[in-house]
């Protein structure tokens, strides 16, 4: 069989298996979602000729996938819906729903593979504009369709921010660190002391966004001025430690008190009478485990103020967020401080020869790195409206390295994609998976098993949420057997892992 | 001008320089012989802040060197092609040139130097969108003599230029580091091959076991019984 109608084959089950979880409209979205997927997975593949020709022949595969897609839906609504106890969707939208599937998917497949067939330049465009298509619909087809996705599409957006931070430590700097949510704690604790009712001081959060990414920068600096002529693996071990520590940091400042040293210690001290000047005085800072709640929300003009209800609003903030930092990290990487990032990783005795300073320019890393955390964690605080200290402890810099690894150190579009994909699958999937376990086992298997411990136990472990990090875990491992790129590689890491194999074939 | 006076060099308690002194004057090519472990690559390092010398000074136009921070002192006008060539194995042969070049404010003549290491290393050019970690042992020492030129040093310092190389291109080497000097270029040159570096270089020292043993004209140490039966092969 032609490699290319497997893969359609393949994707179609894939995506037919998805609309199980979903339901309803999902199999539209998800079909189109197909199609692109598909189309650009073809391009590569099929031969360069007229976009006519290349859309005809992407069509054959194209419409396979779509015609498995459609196959595997219509199971799920005939069957899978008794099974997990729900009543068939209705008749318009289930006609509506996969005709658009059907033919979004086929439709897209091709006219992707079309592009193809333009020059470059032009290729290019025509990509950048059917993103922006998608990027821009999204959310109202969405809301539309009810599958409500947007609010936790923004979670994966925000690790996609703090994915292309920790992309220029570990990706273009080549220093590992693995307590980088300790920066994005700052960020998110600034923006919760500035701009919280609990301490009275409701900042506006467009000012504070920026004063907690300089903040997190400059703990970036203070954080790496020390640490950072350490190399390798003593690095990881600090960076480590430090992640541990800042949560419980911010755990513990609850009782502070801040005085001036000069009239209320060093006066004294010389019998000189003078009034203390305190600035804090037991200030509950952090307010501990409890953490900071509400947390103040951002405000524009014609739209108003941004509400949890509305997730459309906050959607096109983090995607501004988002092409903010990819355009200030491409324009880094190519200035002369990315060549030196580049040249330190290489080999940093050699960088020294060039007359590449390794402490600053590292520094320079860890700080801007640090910066972009900042941003994400103000955006975070204000998002879910409070900040709790256990969200930022080790496993959540693990998974930020996760979102790295998984999309390819050292690319931008692969850590947008790595983020995209392991958070969608932690916070959409794996729920949605639960939800779709628990009803399938309720209506099939749990009321044939007589024992109750056993019926309560099959049901406890039947959560999929619980293993999450068994398969993230998972997830690496199968990555680094099989693509230990990432998803979309650099050219440069692919180049080096895969150097001997090129050199057999 | 570059000077070392009375260096001591360390690696812990092993005693690599036991104070040398070396001059080497604008225009200069000076090389520096002697056997394996002798400390020839030691004093390069030492020159470069790689290693520090425990008593001693190094001072190029009258500057001291040796309390500079190692990139300080590439930026001050020393480049090296070092032992062991520490190009930048996942950069392209272009990028490792531009790196040479990272030191320079003044970039105004960039293109005409780059072309000036391609007139050299024609095969560099063929190869510029090589990684540098794929070239073959001899590429890559071109590579690092073309980048260690593309910084525009005040000192250029070479770390056994020929070392791996055929006989043909060692002799090419040679050439190409003779043409540098007459283009007003200032070279301490470190080499096994004492035969070929006293045949281009105006002085050289011998070094031994971390002293300088003899300092001569090249010409004259050619003809020193002591240097051929050693250095020369001559029996
Ligand atoms: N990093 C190091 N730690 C300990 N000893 C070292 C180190 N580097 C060099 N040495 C010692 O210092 C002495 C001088 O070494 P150096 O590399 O300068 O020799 P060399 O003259 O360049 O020799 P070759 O011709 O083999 O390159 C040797 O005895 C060597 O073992
Ligand atoms: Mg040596």
């Amino acid at each position: 069989m032609q490699p290319n109608i497997k893969t359609g084959i393949t994707f179609g089950i894939i995506g037919g298996l998805l609309t199980f979880l979903f339901g309803g409209w999902s199999v539209a979205v998800i079909g189109c979602f197909m199609g692109i997927g598909l189309g650009l997975g073809f391009g590569g593949r099929i031969e360069k000729s007229t976009p006519f020709n290349m859309a005809k022949e992407a069509s054959k595969p194209g419409f396979t996938a779509a015609g498995v897609l459609l196959i595997v839906s219509l199971i799920q609504n005939f069957v899978i819906q008794g099974l997990i106890g729900k009543s068939q969707a209705e008749l318009n939208t289930f006609i509506f729903s996969n005709l658009i599937a059907f033919l979004g998917s086929a439709g897209l497949t091709c006219l992707v593979v079309s592009f193809g067939g333009y020059d470059k330049k032009k290729e290019q465009t025509y990509k950048l504009a059917l993103l922006a298509a998608v990027v821009i619909a999204f959310p109202f087809v969405d809301n539309f369709t009810e599958l409500r996705w947007t609010a936790q599409i923004i979670f994966a957006l925000i690790f996609v921010i703090l994915g292309l931070g920790l992309n220029i430590v570990v990706g273009y700097a080549g220093l590992l660190d693995l307590g980088y949510a300790a920066f994005f704690a700052i960020g998110a604790y600034t923006t919760g002391i500035l701009s919280s009712p609990v301490h009275n001081t409701e900042w506006n959060f467009w000012l504070v966004i920026w004063i907690a990414a300089a903040m997190a920068g400059l703990w970036g600096l203070m954080l790496g001025a020390p640490t950072l002529p350490l190399r390798g693996d003593y690095l990881a071990i600090v960076t480590l430690g430090f992640g541990e520590i800042v949560p419980v940091l911010f755990k513990n400042l609850i009782d502070v008190t801040i005085k001036e040293p000069l009239t209320c210690w060093i006066l004294p001290l010389f019998r000189i009478q003078t009034t203390c000047i305190t600035f804090f005085e037991h200030a509950d800072l952090t307010l501990g485990e409890k953490g900071i709640s509400p947390i103040g929300r951002p405000y524009l003009p014609i739209i108003g103020e941004f509400e949890s209800s509305k997730p459309i609003t906050w959607y096109f903030l983090i995607v501004a967020l988002i092409l903010l930092s990819v355009f200030i990290i491409n324009r880094l990487r190519d200035s002369r401080l990315g060549r030196a990032w580049m040249a330190i990783r290489e080999d940093e005795l050699a960088a020294a020869q060039m007359g590449i300073d390794p402490v600053k320019t590292k520094l320079a890393a860890f700080a801007m790195g640090a910066m972009f955390s900042g941003f994400a964690g103000a955006f975070y605080a204000a998002y879910i409206r409070g900040i709790f200290p256990s969200v930022f402890d080790f496993s959540a810099s693990i998974i930020i390295l996760c979102v790295v690894i998984l999309g390819g150190i050292g690319n931008i579009n692969g850590v947008i994609v790595g983020g995209l994909v392991l958070m969608t699958a932690d916070r959409l999937f794996l729920p949605a998976l639960k939800d779709f376990l628990t009803a399938l086992l309720t209506h099939t298997v749990l009321p044939s098993i007589s024992n109750p411990a056993v019926q309560a136990a099959v049901s406890a472990n039947a959560n999929p949420i619980l293993y999450r990090f068994l398969l993230f875990g998972l997830t690496l491992v199968i990555m680094m057997a099989v693509r230990p790129e990432g998803l979309i590689p650099n050219a440069q890491v692919r180049a080096e892992l895969h150097a001997n194999e090129e050199k057999k074939g | 001008m570059l000077e070392l006076k009375d260096v001591h060099t360390y690696y812990g308690n092993i005693h690599a320089l036991k104070g040398i002194s070396i001059t080497v004057k604008d225009g200069e090519i000076v090389t520096l012989i002697g056997s394996n472990g002798a400390g020839k690559s030691t004093t390069l390092r030492t020159i470069q802040g790689l290693n520090r010398p425990r008593s001693g000074t190094v001072t190029l136009d009258g500057v001291s060197l040796e309390k500079m921070e190692a990139h300080k002192i590439a930026e001050f006008g020393v480049a090296q092609s070092p032992e062991g060539r520490m190009i930048f194995p996942r950069m392209t042969v272009m990028e490792n040139l531009e790196m040479g070049a990272y030191v320079r404010k003044d970039l105004t003549s960039y293109k005409d130097d780059l072309e000036h290491v391609f007139s050299l290393f024609p095969r560099l050019k063929e190869r510029i969108n090589q990684k540098g970690g794929t070239l073959s042992g001899g590429e890559q020492q071109m590579l690092a003599m073309g980048r260690a030129m593309m910084a525009k040093p005040k000192i250029l310092l070479l770390d056994e230029p020929s070392m791996g190389l055929a006989p043909l291109l060692v002799e090419l080497i040679f050439d190409i580091i003779k043409k540098l000097n007459e283009e007003g270029t200032t070279i301490l040159l470190v080499e096994q091959n004492a035969l070929m570096a006293l045949s281009i270089a105006h002085r050289g020292y011998v070094l031994q076991t971390g002293e300088i043993v003899l300092a001569d004209d090249a010409k004259k140490l050619m003809k020193n019984e002591d240097v051929q039966k050693t250095y020369l092969g001559v029996e």
